[in-house]
C-alpha cells in the first residue's frame, strides 16, 4: 500500500465528505404510502460484506420506489447457518410487544441421524404469506386479506376472534391473543411497564387492554411491515447473529432475494398444499 | 306425578341457569383467558357444543318434515315438540358460538361485512332464515291453539297469548276452523318443504366448514359434512324419542306406538351414520397416512379414549341398540335409549373437534417454544364447564317454560288445529 501524504489524506477526504453531504441532501423519499404519507429513508451504513446488510438496504429503498403493488416481500432463510439461538424469537417478541403464547417466528429444532452420524437443524417458521392463503378465504368478516405488496395483513379492528383462520392455516402461523400478561396473575404482580408499551403493528400504536384488540383477534408475522416501509429491515433478520434471513422484493430482478430463491436447493414449506408460500429455505 | 318432575326440573335447571350466567358475565368480562385453549388449539368445548346443538336443531327439524312433508301422520303428535326443539337448540347453538368469539360484541360485523367466501358466514345467514322458517311453520301449527288460548285466558296470559297469537282471529264456525286448519297443514308443508335444503345447509355447512379446511387432514374429506348430517338426524330422533317418551301425554291410546315409531327412525339414522364412520375408519387405516391415523390413535388410544369408548360407541351405539333389540316394548327403556343417543353424540362432537389439534401439522412444532398458551393439548377449564352446563340449563329452562305455557305436545282434541 503507498502512503499517503497528509495533504492528499484532507484533499481525498473533504472530496468524500462533500459527496457524502451532497448525497444525503438530496435524500431519496419512500413512495407516497396510500395516503400520500412521504417519509424520509434512513442512510445505508456500509457493514461487513457477508451479512448482505447493505445489499438488502438498498433493495428496499429501490422497492419502495415502486408502488405498493409493483412490490413482492418474500423472505429467505438459509437453514444451513441458522445456531437455533432463538434470538430472532425474542427480538419479534420485543420489537411486537407480543403477550404470552403468541409467537410469530417459532425456531423448530430438528436431531437428524443416528450416532455417529448425527446433526442438528434448525427451521424457523414465521407467516408464510402464502400468494394463495387458505386463511382468507375463511374469515367471516373479511378481516384478513392479501395485500398487494404480498403480505397478509390482519384488520384488528374488525377480527370477530372467531379463530377459522388460525384452524385454517396449515402451518398454525396465527396466534391467538388471549389477554394475558407476563407478570399479571402470577402472584401479586401488576402488569409490568414493559407490558403497557404500545406496539405499532400495521403502523397503528395498539395498547393491550382487556377487551381491546388486538386482545382477543388473531395475530401473527406481518414482516414488520411498520418497519420496512420505513425502510428498516426486519427485527428478526436484523438481529440474527448468523446473517440467516434474506427478505427483499421478488419483483425486482436485481434483489438478492431474487437470485437466491432461483436456486436449486430451495424448498418451502407444505408446497403440496397449492398454498404457495413466500417464505423460502435454502437447504 | 309428571309436573312435579317437571317442577324438580325447573328447579334444577333455574340454579345452574343462574350459576352459569354468572360464570358467563365473567367470561365476557374477562375474556377468553378464561379458557384454556391456546393458539394451536384455538377450538375446543364450545365449538363442539356448537355444532352439537346446530346438529341437535337440524335434526329435529328434518325429523318434523317427516310429518308434515312427508306425511307420517301416525307421529303428528310429537310435531310440535319437533319444532321447538329444533328452535331451542338453535338458539343454544348460537348463543355457544358467540360466547367462544374473541370480541362477542362485533358479532354484528359478519352482516356488515360478509365475505361470501366464507363457509361460517353463509353459515350466519342460513342460520336465520331457518329460524323464521321453524318459527313460522310453529305459528302456523299453534295458531288456533293461541287463539283460543288468548279467548279463555285473564289479563296477564292475554296478553302473552296475544302476542305469540299474532292478531288472529278464531272463526266463528266449525267449517271455517276445519278449513284454517287444512291452511295450516298445507302452510306447514310448505315451510317444510323450504326447510329441508335450509337445514341441509344449515348442518350440511356446518359440516363444510370444517371440510375445506385442508390445513387439518381429519377433516378434508368428503364423506365430512355428511357424517354431520347423519349424526344430526340420529341426534335429532334420539331427542324426539327421549321428549316424547316423558313429555307426551302416556294416557292416550297411541302413545307406546308413537314412542315405538320414534325409536324405529332412530335406529334407522344410526344404522346408517355407523356405516359412515366405518367406512371413513376403515379407509384411512387402510392408508396408513401418518397425519390422519395420528388422529385417530389419539381418538381411540389417547388420555381422553374415554370420550370414544363411552360416549362414541357405548352411550351413542350400544346402548340404544341393546336397548331397541331387547327392551323395544317399554317406552320408558325406549326414552332412555333416546337419552343415551343425546348424551352420546356430545362425544361425537368433541371428538370430531378436538383431536384434529392433538397433533402438530408442521413436525415439531410443538416443542419450538414453551409457553402455556403455545401447547397442543387441551382440557376445558373450570369456566367452560361451568359456562357451557349453565348456557345449556337456561335454555332448558325456557324450553321447560314454554312447555308449560303453550301446548308443545298435541294431546285432547279441545284445542284443535
Amino acid at each position: 500500500m503507498e502512503r499517503i501524504t497528509r495533504r492528499e489524506l484532507l484533499k481525498r477526504g473533504s472530496i468524500a465528505g462533500a459527496g457524502v453531504a451532497i448525497g444525503s441532501s438530496l435524500g431519496k423519499k419512500g413512495f407516497a404510502e396510500e395516503k400520500g404519507e412521504k417519509i424520509s429513508l434512513p442512510k445505508i451504513v456500509e457493514r461487513s460484506r457477508e451479512s448482505n446488510l447493505e445489499r438488502m438496504e438498498k433493495d428496499l429503498q429501490r422497492a419502495l420506489q415502486k408502488p405498493q403493488h409493483e412490490r413482492h416481500w418474500v423472505y429467505v432463510i438459509d437453514v444451513k447457518k441458522c445456531v437455533g439461538c432463538a434470538a430472532c424469537i425474542a427480538a419479534c417478541q420485543t420489537e411486537n410487544r407480543t403477550p404470552p403464547g403468541v409467537v410469530y417466528r417459532p425456531v423448530i429444532h430438528e436431531e437428524l441421524g443416528k450416532y455417529p452420524n448425527v446433526t442438528r437443524r434448525h427451521i424457523p417458521r414465521l407467516c408464510n404469506q402464502c400468494d394463495n392463503p387458505p386463511c382468507t378465504p375463511v374469515c367471516p368478516v373479511d378481516a384478513t386479506y392479501k395485500r398487494a405488496d404480498g403480505i397478509v395483513v390482519m384488520d384488528y379492528d374488525r377480527c370477530i376472534g372467531c379463530r377459522y383462520c388460525a384452524t385454517a392455516c396449515p402451518y398454525n402461523s396465527r396466534l391467538f391473543d388471549f389477554g394475558e400478561f407476563y407478570a399479571r396473575g402470577k402472584g401479586f404482580f401488576p402488569i409490568m411497564p414493559y407490558e403497557n408499551v404500545p406496539t405499532y403493528e400495521y403502523k397503528v400504536s395498539w395498547k393491550r387492554h382487556k377487551g381491546r384488540s388486538p386482545v382477543g383477534n388473531v395475530r401473527k408475522c406481518h414482516f414488520c411491515l411498520h418497519r420496512i416501509e420505513r425502510g428498516l429491515l426486519p427485527q428478526c433478520l436484523v438481529t440474527c447473529l448468523g446473517a440467516v434471513n434474506y427478505f427483499g422484493d421478488s419483483n425486482d430482478r436485481k434483489s438478492l432475494v431474487s437470485e437466491l430463491i432461483s436456486k436449486s436447493n430451495v424448498m418451502r414449506l407444505k408446497e403440496e398444499l397449492g398454498t404457495k408460500p413466500q417464505v423460502y429455505y435454502l437447504l | 306425578m309428571k309436573n312435579r318432575a317437571i317442577n324438580w326440573f325447573l328447579l334444577l335447571t333455574g340454579i345452574s341457569g343462574i350459576i352459569g350466567v354468572g360464570a358467563i358475565v365473567y367470561r365476557l368480562v374477562e375474556g377468553m383467558k378464561v379458557t384454556s385453549l391456546t393458539s394451536n388449539f384455538p377450538w375446543g368445548m364450545w365449538i363442539s357444543y356448537y355444532i352439537y346443538f346446530i346438529g341437535l336443531s337440524a335434526g329435529s327439524f328434518l325429523f318434523s318434515t317427516l310429518i308434515y312433508v312427508f306425511g307420517r301422520r301416525e307421529l303428528e303428535k310429537a310435531g310440535r315438540l319437533a319444532l321447538f326443539s329444533a328452535f331451542f337448540a338453535l338458539v343454544a347453538g348460537l348463543l355457544f358460538i358467540w360466547m367462544d368469539l374473541g370480541h362477542p360484541w362485533r358479532f354484528l360485523y359478519v352482516f356488515a361485512h360478509w365475505n361470501y367466501s366464507s363457509v361460517l358466514a353463509w353459515e350466519i345467514l342460513f342460520y336465520l332464515g331457518y329460524i323464521v322458517v321453524v318459527l313460522a311453520e310453529l305459528w302456523y301449527l299453534m295458531r288456533a291453539d293461541l287463539g283460543l288460548m288468548r279467548d279463555e285466558s285473564s289479563a296477564g296470559k292475554r296478553a302473552f297469548y296475544g302476542a305469540l297469537a299474532l292478531g288472529w282471529k278464531t272463526p266463528g264456525t266449525k267449517e271455517e276452523r276445519e278449513s284454517a286448519r287444512q291452511g295450516s297443514m298445507r302452510a306447514a308443508a310448505v315451510l317444510g318443504a323450504i326447510g329441508i335444503p335450509l337445514a341441509i345447509g344449515v348442518h350440511g355447512g356446518t359440516g363444510a366448514v370444517f371440510a375445506v379446511v385442508k390445513a387439518r387432514p381429519h377433516w378434508y374429506s368428503a364423506i365430512f359434512p355428511i357424517i354431520f348430517l347423519t349424526s344430526a338426524l340420529v341426534s335429532g330422533a334420539g331427542l324426539m324419542t327421549f321428549l316424547y317418551a316423558f313429555l307426551g301425554d302416556k294416557g292416550e291410546s297411541d302413545y307406546p306406538r308413537i314412542v315405538r315409531s320414534l325409536a324405529d327412525w332412530l335406529i334407522l339414522f344410526l344404522a346408517i351414520d355407523i356405516i359412515l364412520i366405518i367406512a371413513e375408519f376403515l379407509v384411512t387405516v387402510y392408508g396408513n397416512i401418518p397425519e390422519p391415523i395420528a388422529i385417530w390413535k389419539e381418538m381411540i388410544f389417547g388420555p381422553y379414549w374415554f370420550v370414544f369408548w363411552v360416549g362414541q360407541i357405548g352411550l351413542a351405539m350400544l346402548v340404544p341398540i341393546l336397548i331397541y333389540l331387547f327392551k323395544r316394548n317399554s317406552s320408558t327403556w325406549l326414552g332412555i335409549g333416546g337419552l343415551s343417543v343425546v348424551m352420546g353424540i356430545v362425544a361425537v362432537r368433541l371428538n370430531l373437534v378436538i383431536p384434529a389439534f392433538a397433533t402438530s401439522p408442521v413436525p415439531l412444532l410443538d416443542k419450538a417454544f414453551h409457553d402455556a398458551r403455545f401447547v397442543f393439548s387441551y382440557f376445558p377449564s373450570l369456566t367452560e364447564w361451568v359456562t357451557s352446563l349453565g348456557l345449556i340449563s337456561v335454555v332448558a329452562f325456557f324450553f321447560l317454560v314454554f312447555y308449560r305455557l303453550l301446548p308443545m305436545v298435541r294431546t285432547s282434541e279441545e284445542y284443535s288445529v
